[in-house]
């Protein structure tokens, strides 16, 4: 039982990291019916930008080996100016990948998508080279103990920070002008546009929030396993992919909820049975969710096709 | 001047075009070590030179001058000044039946190929890899092209194709980890090869209706999600086969990969294709593709057609895998990931959807270039990427989309004014 | 003898909506049929119940006999019935001629073996159905058209070539739903004469969703009105023109000529 609600709270954690990259995937193809395929690649770079941002803090707030700023602000910032600079980038990528090829056949977005996401990994290598960077701790781990549980401060503050990340988004979409011209472009992207407001400025605010978010969920993952990879967001993106289809196209809050689920099902699995056999069960487990509920939790059933 | 000789060119057939294929390589056979060492170079340059080209910028006009003197002249003049017999010799052939004529064409080619391939190892292996490529692509482009799902599942039909086609020849051919020593001698492996990756290709099939069902009732994302979940899955379940090798992947298959090998799977391979897409049944993909409803109203069997064209693909792409093992004589299911999933689109989405043309351009544009820039891996994957964005933008489905592939069309002489056309 | 189609008590809703109720209609070989009603009435419904696009909650669908009710929308195609759609559902990608060659897929016999090899039996069958397509292309005067992509053709003739693609399936009844919708004068009586022509020259059974009345009383022997997915009448054409109950649902709210 103990040993059950360790793991539930790694899976909380776990999950978060799906569920923020996952708003990001759900929120673009709510506007544009399209999916980022460059989005794993944003939550790698939002890691890398936190590294460099990290570094340059703890540098100017330092002197000599102490630091003068206590740590959750340097944390603060690093968050802040990584999500600033990711959402920079996801506007990059919506103005070379994706506005050029608003009216082409969809599976040619994705196509660019992928290709853009090619090449962040690759330009990271080339940049930094091949080795392997750890991200600084910039708060001191604290264990708690309770009833056998271990808790770390870093682990509820990764949960903590990722559930008010998504309430503000959630306020964000319910409450001001502009998430509601994004609701209401997923409703319907062809009126919308008559009513005044341009896909040419909610589409690249809608890449940019949510590579805020996935450049979020970047650093907060760093915090938690803190050696950096440029290939991290390869398969991190596409489970994030695949918790954004589990909640129905399009359904933020669904897609949230499916990142969650998704990493219950990881970390249970793997509790269960050998690590190596971790992908397998929970690939077969989302064939046969898709297989017999084709659109997702929450999803409804409407036949957008990625077609020619 | 330009226009007189794109006429010119325009009056060469497709034979002329092979004879100044033969005149480049003949000339590279010849003089190219000595035009190499003329031009300051230490050694004739690999592959068009892209390499020597990044190294030493310097060097770019001497490269230059060497890929003219060695590819562009010899061929472009043997193709203008043997243009009259040619067309006569293909005005002949012309009125023979078509497959006696492309068959006489393919014997040529491939004695050029195989001149090529004979100066030395690395022309080999690129020209090996490049027909392997045609067929990969092919194969993808009869799913994703023609039958216009965005399916991601290659790699993982390469992988079963692979695996499969290597546990049954190092079964038979070798003293291997599975038991008994060789139950067939070598030399049996050119008769056994063939119906071992039939055999892959079709085991490969099978497996495609994990991914070919669920088509029935979603598309697009949804599939995209279901034919990549099957990639990892298999990815997995080799990893979790010890017997296999696990993720140590597993070597020492027989050298059965040859140069006659790979060039007759790839002709077999594009004539089949070719004749299904052309076919009543094959060209009902197309309908599926662009209305299932409507292609529904008008008889079409839509659930066959879609599963026909996932096993058809699946098997054509086991047996790449298989000719791919077979190659290398060593897998690992690391070969097989995604990077081998964005190798394959990039061929496919830059050749161009819906067309053989497209494919062959594709696959050995994409895969030369990759071979030019495999010492540069990093480069490679940041020029392809580029190209293909590129691409992406100024033609959507690919640079020759939606082209019919007519082998009649392609070998007739062109002198006469009035059978002018756009062939491709 | 059995009627050609002869639907009985065909009923459908979706979620809670009564779309079809009690659909009972007989339609005769060689007969021409419409089908009148206003907006919403459930006239294309009708079509794709008997289609096989839905499967009708109860009531059965015989056609020659033979319940098709529930079957395939493409086991029903190669049955006999032909249909066009409302907006025109072309292949966007296709020239011209493959549209039809691909409307002969029920008919093709030479199977995947003739598909993949190319055996003398399959290049037999595709020269007769690129010649029988050009036949159908030429009666539909599309054929100079053949080798273009279908998009780049005007409204009126991609309208032709969808019929001529219905043709192609060989069907006993033709369903033409909205066949001049869009059209200008000229080509509305162009199309008259490419349904009269197709009714003389096939003896094919028509059933035609149509808005305009003129092109209804001119073509139909009976016509049948639709209101709330109920037939409120059913009769020949000067019968409905004066019905009371249509000129209420549907004819008096507009110019009857």
């Amino acid at each position: 039982m103990v040993y059950f609600f360790q793991n539930f709270l790694n899976a909380l954690q776990w999950g978060s990291f799906y569920a923020l990259i996952a708003l990001g995937y759900s929120m673009v193809y709510g506007i544009l019916m399209l999916f980022n395929f460059a989005h794993g690649d944003v939550f790698m770079t939002g890691a890398y930008i936190g590294l460099g941002t990290a570094l340059f803090f703890t540098m100017i707030f330092s002197s000599g080996a102490v630091s003068v700023v206590p740590g959750w602000i340097i944390l603060v910032l690093t968050i802040l100016s990584s999500m600033a600079l990711a959402s920079i980038l996801g506007m990059i990528i919506e103005r070379i990948g994706y506005r050029p090829l608003r009216n082409a056949p969809r599976a040619s977005a994705a196509i660019t998508g992928l290709m853009i996401g090619i090449i962040l990994e690759t330009g990271n290598l080339a940049i930094l080279g091949a080795q392997r960077f750890s991200f600084p701790s910039i708060i001191d781990t604290v264990t708690w103990e309770a009833g056998g549980i271990f808790f770390t401060n870093k682990k509820i503050l990764i949960v903590a920070v990722a559930l008010f990340l998504m309430a503000a988004l959630h306020v964000f979409i319910k409450k001001t002008k502009w998430g509601m011209a994004m609701r209401a472009m997923s409703y319907d992207p062809l009126a919308v546009p008559l009513m005044g407001v341009s896909v040419n400025i909610v589409a690249p605010m809608t890449f940019a929030i949510g590579s805020g978010l996935a450049a979020a969920a970047g650093v907060l993952y760093s915090m938690a396993y803190p050696v950096l990879d440029p290939m991290m967001g390869v398969n991190l993106g596409w489970k994030a992919f695949v918790a954004a289809i589990l909640g129905g196209r399009g359904s933020i809050m669904g897609a949230a909820l499916a990142g969650f689920i998704l990493g219950f099902i990881e970390i249970f699995v793997a509790m269960i049975f050998p690590s190596t056999l971790r992908d397998l069960i929970a690939y077969s487990i989302i064939l046969a969710i898709l297989t017999f509920r084709p659109y997702g939790f929450f999803g409804q059933a409407h036949s957008a096709q990625l077609r020619l | 001047m330009m226009s007189r000789f794109s006429m010119l060119c325009g009056e060469v057939p497709a034979l002329g075009w092979l004879l100044g294929i033969l005149a480049s390589v003949t000339a590279e056979y010849v003089i190219g070590e000595d035009l190499s060492n003329i031009l300051g170079m230490d050694k004739a340059p690999v592959l068009f030179g892209v390499l020597m080209a990044f190294k030493e910028p310097l060097m770019i006009p001497n490269l230059l001058a060497y890929a003219f003197i060695i590819y562009v002249f010899p061929a472009v003049s043997t193709g203008i000044l043997t243009r009259v017999p040619a067309n006569r010799l293909a005005g002949r052939l012309d009125h023979l039946p078509v497959i006696i004529s492309g068959l006489l064409h393919i014997s040529f080619l491939y004695l050029i190929i195989h001149f090529w391939a004979g100066m030395n190892d690395y022309h080999l292996i690129v020209i090996k890899i490049t027909m392997i490529s045609v067929i990969l692509t092919l194969s993808m482009n009869v799913i994703n092209g023609y039958m216009g799902e965005f399916s991601c599942s290659h790699p993982g039909f390469m992988a079963i194709g692979a695996y499969t086609t290597s546990v049954m020849t190092l079964v038979l051919f070798t003293k291997s980890r599975f038991g008994a020593g060789p139950i067939l001698p070598e030399a049996a492996g050119p008769f056994v090869f063939p119906i071992v990756l039939v055999i892959g290709g079709l085991l490969t099939s099978l497996a495609a209706l994990i991914v070919a069902i669920p088509s029935f009732r979603t598309r697009g994302d949804y599939l995209a999600i279901i034919s990549l979940a099957f990639t990892f899955m298999i990815k997995s379940i080799i990893e979790n086969m010890e017997i296999i090798g696990g993720a140590r992947g597993l070597g020492d298959q027989p050298d059965f990969s040859g140069l006659t090998a790979v060039f007759a799977w790839t002709v077999l391979c594009i004539w089949v294709v070719n004749n299904f897409v052309t076919s009543v049944p094959g060209k009902a993909m197309n309908a599926v593709r662009d209305n299932e409803s409507a292609a529904d109203a008008m008889t079409v069997n839509t659930r066959k057609t879609k599963i026909t064209a996932f096993m058809f693909g699946a098997f054509w792409a086991g047996v790449a895998g298989g000719l791919l093992a077979h190659m290398l004589r060593y897998i690992n299911p690391g070969t097989f990931g995604l990077q081998k999933l964005a190798e394959i689109f990039a061929m496919v989405y830059f050749g161009g959807l819906n067309s053989i043309y497209g494919s062959i351009v594709g696959a050995a544009s994409i895969s030369l270039l990759g071979e030019a820039l495999r010492p540069l891996e990093l480069y490679k994957w940041i020029v392809i990427p580029l190209l293909l964005i590129i691409v992406m933008i100024k033609r959507p489905t690919g640079l020759m989309a939606f082209m019919e592939f007519n082998m009649k069309k392609l070998l007739r002489p062109r002198d006469r004014g009035k059978e002018e056309g756009p062939v491709g | 003898m059995d009627k050609l189609l002869h639907i009985e008590k065909m009923s459908h809703s979706f979620g809670g909506l009564q779309a079809v109720q009690n659909f009972s209609l007989e339609i005769g070989a060689g007969e021409i049929v419409g089908l009148i009603g206003p907006n919403g009435a459930g006239k294309t419904t009708v079509f794709n119940l008997i289609t096989g696009v839905y499967k009708p909650v109860s009531g059965r669908v015989m056609l020659r006999g033979r319940d098709i009710a529930g079957e395939q929308p493409h086991t029903i195609a190669s049955l006999g019935i032909g249909r066009t759609f409302q907006n025109l559902l072309l292949w966007r990608h296709m020239n011209v001629l493959d549209h039809v060659k691909i409307a002969h897929y029920s008919q093709v016999t030479y199977g995947l073996a003739g598909a993949f090899f190319g055996t003398p039996r399959r290049n037999r069958q595709e020269r007769e159905i690129e010649q029988t397509s050009m036949e159908l292309l030429k009666r539909f005067r599309v054929d100079h058209f053949a080798l273009l992509p279908v998009g780049s053709l005007p409204y009126g003739a991609q309208r032709r070539v969808e019929i001529a693609r219905a043709m192609a399936t060989r069907p006993r009844l033709l369903l033409l739903d909205e066949p001049t919708a869009g059209m200008t004068p000229d080509e509305l009586k162009e199309m008259i004469g490419i349904i009269k022509g197709i009714h003389a020259d096939y003896g094919v059974a028509i059933l035609l969703i149509e808005h305009r009345m003129k092109f209804v009383m001119e073509l139909c022997s009976r016509i049948v009105t639709l209101v709330f997915g109920e037939i409120i009448a059913e009769g020949a054409p000067m019968e409905i023109r004066n019905n009371p109950k249509v000129i209420e649902a549907y004819l008096g709210r507009e110019d009857i000529t």
